[in-house]
């Protein structure tokens, strides 16, 4: 199965440290990366992990969804999505600030005033190249106007856009 | 994510060691990462967690000199009469 993998620069993993071969099988049950299985994401769990690197990768073996990530017993890098860059990562950001935008034109009152803060920091943080913290900012601009489904509607447009920008192939 | 299940960087501290023994549920792990890749300050806390962890376990009690042996080992009483 094919999976998208999110990095830190030079293809380290953000959380184990271990970086990551192009191309070699990585076993999930490898005490080094103090982890159990190889983690990749969907296209809609991408919102949630994005980082400075976005790979295809291939996953391999036994395979389960667990929370906002795959899990899979090894998995291998295939290649870089090389559209992924800062500037890729800002105009992402920048839609999430438009959307949330939007809702303070659409909400009133003291529910308009605090979407406003959290709009104006939606923009700040896209305007730096952060992504995760735009979406996630975005996601609960969402929240404090529509609720649940809001936050759902909003983490799922953020996955529409990477892959519609990005043209990436749900699995 | 919901508001109500965001983890605090005070939680995060608290779960550190947790996290890096390999003791949360899939789910405290996923509050826990997806906090790390928001929040750079407790990022870099992970690091030195791991860093520290690192080379304190590389060390032996071989490889303290005696002088310093002997200051820790009095510390440790002072502290605990204290």
């Amino acid at each position: 199965m094919r999976g998208y993998k999110c990095l830190r620069p030079g293809r380290v993993g953000p959380f184990s440290g271990h970086t990551w071969p192009v191309g070699g099988w990585v076993e999930g049950r490898d005490p080094a990366l103090c982890v159990r299985g190889v983690h990749a994401c969907r296209i809609e769990d991408l919102p949630y992990w994005l980082t400075e690197e976005l790979w295809e990768v291939e996953l391999d073996g036994e395979l389960r969804g667990e929370g906002r990530k795959l899990v899979a017993e090894r998995g291998r890098l295939l290649s870089r999505i090389e559209d992924w860059t800062h500037e890729t990562a800002i105009s992402y950001g920048e839609g999430c600030a438009a959307r949330a935008r939007e809702r303070v034109e659409a909400a009133t009152g003291d529910t308009a005033a605090r979407l406003s803060e959290l709009a104006a920091d939606v923009a700040g943080v896209a305007a730096r190249g952060e992504p995760a913290l735009a979406g996630y900012i975005a996601a609960r601009t969402a929240e404090v106007q529509a609720g649940v489904d809001g936050y759902a509607e909003e983490r799922a447009a953020q996955a529409h856009w990477l892959a519609s920008e990005l043209g990436l192939v749900r699995a | 994510m919901l508001i109500s299940e965001d983890l605090t960087c005070q939680e995060l501290v608290e779960l550190v060691t947790e996290y890096l023994e390999g003791g949360l549920s899939s789910t405290d792990r996923d509050r826990f990462e997806q906090h790390i890749v928001l929040c750079d300050g407790c990022a870099v806390y992970l690091e030195q967690m791991r860093t520290t962890i690192s080379l304190t376990g590389s060390l032996t009690e071989e490889a303290i000199p005696a002088e310093t042996q002997a200051g820790l080992l009095g510390l440790f009483r002072d502290w605990k009469q204290g």
